[in-house]
Formats: C-alpha cells, sequence, structure tokens
C-alpha cells in the first residue's frame, strides 16, 4: 500500500500545467466543460493531503453554521 | 459537528477501516464540501467491538427514523447489519462492509493509501478505486463528482 504524499516539485509543475493547459478531448478539459473550477483544484494540490482535510473541514463546519443560522431564523 | 474528532477517535480506537466516499476525495484534491463521514469497515469480531465501543460514547442512532425508536448500538447490531447509516454527536457517519464498484473491506484495503490528516495515519481509497466506487454508486450526486475525479487523476498521474 502506498502513501499518498504531497505533490511536489516537477510532479506539482506537471499537474499543475495539465490544470492550465487541458488537453484537448482529456478528462481535465471535460471537467472545466462540465464547470469545475480548475484554479480551485491547483490550489488544492498544492497543498498536503493533511492540509486538504483541514482546510475542507473548516469549510464543513463553516457551512453547517451557516446552515444552524438560516434554521434558526426560519423557526 | 466534528468529523476530526471522529477520525481521530476511530483511529486511536484502532478500527480497521478504509475512509471511502467525500472525505477520501477531499484527500486526492476535491473541493466538494461533505458534512458526513463514508468508511468501510473490517467485519472481523474483534474490530466489530472496537468499532461499537469506539462510536458508543457519542450515542450512534440510526439516521431517517424516529428518535424514540430502541436501538441497542453493539457488536452484536454490527454483525447482523452490513451498512448503517448514523447520527452521531460528534456528526453524520455511514459503515459499509462493502463498496459497490470495490468490494469487501479486504478489497477496498488493496486499493487504498495510508493517509496523514487530522493528526493521523489512516487508510482512504485511492483514486480509481475511488472513480471505480461512485460510477458503480451511480447515484446523481456520486455522478456529479465523477469529472472532477477524472481531472484530478488525470492531472496527478505520473506520466
Amino acid at each position: 500500500m502506498g502513501t499518498l504524499r504531497s505533490l511536489a516539485g516537477e510532479e506539482l509543475a506537471r499537474a499543475l500545467d495539465r490544470l492550465r493547459n487541458p488537453r484537448p478531448g482529456g478528462k481535465v478539459e471535460a471537467a472545466r466543460e462540465f464547470g469545475v473550477d480548475l484554479t480551485l483544484l491547483m490550489e488544492q494540490l498544492k497543498l498536503s493531503p493533511a492540509e486538504r482535510a483541514s482546510r475542507m473541514h473548516r469549510l464543513a463546519l463553516a457551512a453547517e453554521s451557516v446552515r444552524g443560522a438560516v434554521r434558526q431564523n426560519e423557526a | 459537528m466534528n468529523l476530526e474528532r471522529l477520525i481521530q477517535q476511530l483511529c486511536d480506537s484502532q478500527v480497521d477501516f478504509v475512509v471511502i466516499g467525500g472525505w477520501a476525495a477531499i484527500f486526492h484534491g476535491s473541493v466538494h464540501v461533505t458534512n458526513d463521514l463514508d468508511i468501510c469497515y473490517s467485519r472481523d469480531k474483534e474490530n466489530l467491538r472496537k468499532l461499537a465501543a469506539a462510536l458508543a460514547p457519542f450515542h450512534p442512532r440510526l439516521r431517517g427514523f424516529p428518535d424514540g425508536l430502541p436501538f441497542i448500538w453493539d457488536a452484536t447490531t454490527l454483525a447482523n447489519g452490513a451498512l448503517f447509516t448514523l447520527t452521531t454527536d460528534l456528526g453524520i457517519i455511514d459503515l459499509l462492509a462493502e463498496v459497490s464498484g470495490v468490494g469487501t473491506f479486504e478489497e477496498a484495503c488493496a486499493s487504498s493509501v495510508e493517509v496523514n490528516a487530522f493528526g493521523r495515519r489512516l487508510r482512504a481509497l485511492d483514486l480509481p478505486a475511488l472513480i471505480c466506487a461512485k460510477k458503480a454508486a451511480g447515484r446523481p450526486k456520486d455522478l456529479l463528482m465523477l469529472p472532477e475525479l477524472e481531472g484530478l487523476l488525470e492531472a496527478s498521474r505520473d506520466e
């Protein structure tokens, strides 16, 4: 079993380049056409898996607190 | 909701599990926010005991059922089912003994990577297996994630 590591150096540069300049007919281009914001993916790939998790956990908590506030306003 | 604590609790209780679903996608770079944790767990008897004990302090109850419905949370209940959709004091967690498109816990393990997250070392489905699982699940919410996951796989490939 491998370990999910941060992308670094050449590996990161290659991934960012593929997201910045999608290959015609490829999956990245399909994602962009589907509406995926590739700049957000680029920002995530610059982070370690642990940083990605912490960031998304903070976002989930913020979304939960907004939902709670909306529910209170509606009550 | 405190999914960080939920994951830490499972790790500290030495539960054998693989993170699947939205949080596995997040480890790989997805930007889909999710408020629930999906795991595939080993049905080994000792693991069921550990899993039951790990979640017990956080009062697991079945989602979508009336609050007063009797529900005994223990290893026997776990042994009698293969899919539990639960609410706990720490948040929502779905427990699956098998993953569509991937298979049993052992097969999920074979298609997983180790991840350092939330201060712990855990296992999560690798990106190709996660894509298979989403395709096999086939629900609109799973299919919506496919373009992003396939794009991430293409972008991060070693070639």
